[in-house]
């Protein structure tokens, strides 16, 4: 119990050190800055969430974060309302993690070189359909929904919570989030029970597309320009922050709470790096050993339970 | 005497698998080693080759006393296992294999793949094998594979060779090559234990045979002195307390019509009816089909021809989903790998095959899936507790519970049990049958695939008996062991 609640300690105990350790944390502006930051990697993990769950992996989140961003922004360029636009990320994100989802499921490869594959395929999409040249012409208030306060926090803290209280109650109250359990915990047992196992496993791709696309328009927002190159690494992030929060990369295991934990980790570290005049490039290596330690004691309590 | 195991005794936690093994094997000669399943068969052989201890006895190599504590002290003192399963990397050539772990060396070092070439191919001219040293291993049958294992063995210098029912997946003129080999090595001096199920290997190969029953060695003897009957009776005579009572329950329509169902090379031409309110046991040595016949009518495998009917509707196979809608559903021999999410808690477990039932919009009616675990919960006296329980954790007896009332909330009207009471301790075992027999009562027909024959004879209503892929016999549910191990280890 103790090193379940292990991920929630450390976001507590590095939240207290870095106040202590730095007058300028704990300050409105740090802590916002702190929130932009982290939203974006926080709402493709929780994607990310499900579909490790469900026993995948999806590589290609970075790229698919990309092209939505890239596409929504050319439909707003070419005079598609905001709403309108964002929508259109998202689906293209979708349309991505549903192309993982069949390859995946109809081809019977494993996700890992699926996602490997389409990393590329989707990455080189965006930057033949843009020439590899950035969207600028962007409406000015598209900027409110990443840098946009309201109600006193940043807007994009509203979004963030929106998406976990969704992801949250899809894995924890519905047919769907069971059976994503159930497969990624033993996806012969799910097969032998008559669970339409492909089915969910696609699905599962799709909906984490979707969050993905979302977050490829938040930070297409926060930059002003639909990148093709935007989100390169961010795939490990994602990832790192489900592991962190005790999810499993042999899947049935993991959490909403615990990827939120895990991403704001993250970010502190990151932030406190900063504001510690921590080199960057130490704190790659910072973040790496986290992920590592994460892993182990997670494993050392698995074999715990097994004994 | 090459080895002499005396009164070897073993207990995993609380079960006995070792009262009293007594085995002596001579240089020269081949040893057949006989008895059910969890006679204790296996477990001598793995503490012979050092993959087990043991708690009492002795056990002498070549007059010394010795007790391996690895595979590997056991190899280097000329002791080696051919599995029924191949141990061998199925991507590096026979000679690689051969030479595996004590590769050939060049004058620097380094491995010298020439030299293994020539030597294996030396090896194999001498014994006649009927294999080359260059070939892949993933591109041999499964006997081309042990005689590879063999090769290794006799490589590595093996002065004794043990045989896990080595010929049980083969079919019968591979088996032949294997046979012969074995032969030709017993006249070099080679010491061989011999493993089997199939009584008709015995009169070609056996010299000596050893039976064992329940952990204890019952009978030991030149093969000539006996005859196959008194082997069987050796191997059967235990007796079983009554653990099951029953009383006659009168057969409904027909639930269950399989009609010609084939799938090469495993499932010849089977046929079978099951009524509601029947159990039907399903009787067969290992590799006869019983598995495979199970997997097929649940549509796990795809069959070759035939059909599967259900209440009276054909069902397409291919996919457990169809079967289970129609009303099957299959308790699988290995929970933990096929019956069981076993990082879920039991309860989620229970209700996985009807969350329709309790939910609404696929959301989740928590309140009422809870409910009708508590029900199952106290109808298999599950302890308080035990639903919340990660499956994993729950001891095998309960694990099977949650097996068996996934399907009951499911309200399947067709159940395939295969080897319900594997690795359960006895009380659990009661309480699967008496579960079995309540679900038979409520008008459920059920297939008891088992090896344990005295608990065929207790619970089944008829027994089918399986050979090679075909159902050989049916006899009433009041046969005799002898009757069936007949029926399904002998030619017709």
């Amino acid at each position: 119990m103790i090193q379940r609640l292990l991920p929630f300690f450390t976001l507590i105990l590095l939240f207290a050190a870095l106040s202590i350790a730095s007058p300028h944390f704990l300050t409105g502006t740090n802590l916002s800055s702190v929130i932009r930051q982290t939203a974006v990697i926080n709402i493709m993990a929780l994607g990310m969430t499900m579909i490790i769950i469900a026993g995948g992996i999806d590589l290609s989140v970075g790229a698919i974060l990309a092209i939505s961003g890239l596409l929504g922004c050319m439909a707003m360029e070419h005079g598609l309302p905001i709403v309108a636009g964002v929508v259109a990320g998202i689906l293209v994100g979708m349309a991505c993690g549903l192309m993982n989802g069949l390859l995946t499921t109809k081809l019977n490869i494993n996700p890992f070189i699926v996602t490997l594959g389409t990393m590329g395929i989707i990455r080189g999409s965006a930057l033949l359909i843009s020439n590899g040249l950035p969207v600028h012409q962007l409406p000015k208030s598209f900027s409110y929904l990443g840098e946009g306060v309201l109600l006193g926090v940043p807007f994009v803290l509203w979004v963030l919570l929106l998406c976990g209280v969704v992801v949250h109650f899809l894995l924890e109250h519905t047919r769907m989030g069971r059976y994503s359990f159930a497969i990624g915990s033993n996806p012969d047992a799910a097969f032998y029970t008559g669970i339409p196992v492909a089915f969910h496993t696609t699905a599962v791709y799709a909906i984490g597309g979707m969050l993905t696309g979302l977050a490829g328009m938040i930070e297409s927002s926060r930059l002003m320009t639909g990148q093709p190159t935007a989100g390169q690494g961010y795939e490990l992030q994602a990832i790192a922050a489900v592991v962190i929060g005790g999810g499993s990369l042999r899947g049935g295991e993991g959490s909403v709470i615990g990827t939120l934990i895990g991403a704001f980790i993250m970010g502190l570290l990151a932030n406190g790096s900063d504001l510690l005049g921590i080199s960057p490039y130490l704190q790659q290596a910072i973040i790496g050993a986290v992920i590592i330690l994460a892993v182990f004691l997670d494993e050392v309590r698995k074999r715990k339970l097994m004994a | 005497m090459l080895l002499a195991l005396q009164g070897i005794q073993k207990r995993f936690g609380g079960v006995v698998a070792l009262r009293r093994g007594d085995l002596a094997v001579q240089a020269g000669e081949v040893h057949l080693l006989l008895g059910e399943n969890g006679a204790g068969k296996s477990t001598l052989m793995k503490i012979t080759a050092g993959m087990q201890g043991f708690d009492a006895g002795a056990m002498l190599w070549k007059g010394r006393p010795v007790a391996f504590r690895n595979p590997a002290e056991a190899a280097v003192n000329g002791i080696a296992m051919v599995h029924q399963e191949s141990l061998l990397a199925p991507h590096l050539s026979v000679a690689e294999n051969i030479y595996l772990g004590r590769e050939k060396r060049g004058p620097l070092g380094y491995v010298d793949r020439n030299r293994a070439l020539k030597a294996a191919r030396a090896l194999i001219d001498e014994h006649r094998f009927p294999l080359q040293a260059d070939w892949r291993v993933e591109r041999l049958s499964p006997a081309g594979k042990q005689l590879v294992e063999i090769c290794r063995a006799v490589a590595h210098g093996s002065s004794l060779l043990i045989f896990d029912e080595p010929t049980s997946s083969l079919p019968e003129h591979e088996s032949a090559e294997v046979f012969r080999i074995v032969r030709a090595l017993r006249d070099r001096g080679t010491g061989v234990i011999y493993i089997t199920h199939r009584l008709e290997e015995l009169r070609k190969l056996g010299d000596r045979v050893t039976v064992l029953r329940d952990g204890e060695t019952v009978h030991t003897g030149p093969m000539g002195e006996t005859t196959t009957a008194r082997l069987i009776q050796h191997m059967v005579g235990r007796e079983v307390a009554a653990i099951y009572q029953r009383e006659a329950r009168p057969p409904g329509e027909v639930l269950l019509r399989v009609r010609g169902l084939t799938r090469k090379p495993l499932l010849k031409d089977v046929s079978l009816t099951l009524r509601a309110g029947e159990i039907v046991g399903l009787a067969g040595l290992i590799g006869a089909g019983r598995t495979e016949l199970c997997r097929t009518i649940f549509g796990v495998d795809a069959a070759d021809s035939g059909t599967v009917e259900v209440a009276g509707r054909v069902i397409g196979g291919g996919s457990p989903r169809e079967a289970v809608s129609a009303g099957l559903a299959l308790i699988p021999e290995d929970r933990q790998r096929t019956g069981l999410a076993i990082g879920l808690p039991a309860g989620q477990n229970m209700t996985l095959a009807s969350l329709r039932a309790v939910s609404s919009m696929g959301i989740i009616r928590k309140s009422q899936e809870q409910a009708v675990i508590q029900e199952q919960a106290d109808r298999l006296h599950l302890k308080a507790g035990s639903a919340r329980q990660i499956a994993g954790k729950l001891s095998g007896g309960n694990q099977q519970k949650v097996v068996i009332s996934k399907w009951v909330i499911r309200l399947a009207r067709v159940l395939l049990f295969d080897e319900p009471t594997r690795g359960i301790d006895i009380g659990a075992k009661t309480e699967v049958f008496r579960l079995m027999d309540e679900l038979a009562r409520s008008g459920t027909a059920i297939l008891m695939v088992s090896s344990e024959l005295p608990e065929l004879l207790q619970v089944a209503d008829r027994i089918l008996v399986m050979r090679q892929g075909r159902i050989t016999a049916e006899l009433p549910g009041a046969t005799t062991q002898e009757e069936i191990l007949r029926h399904a280890a002998l030619e017709a």
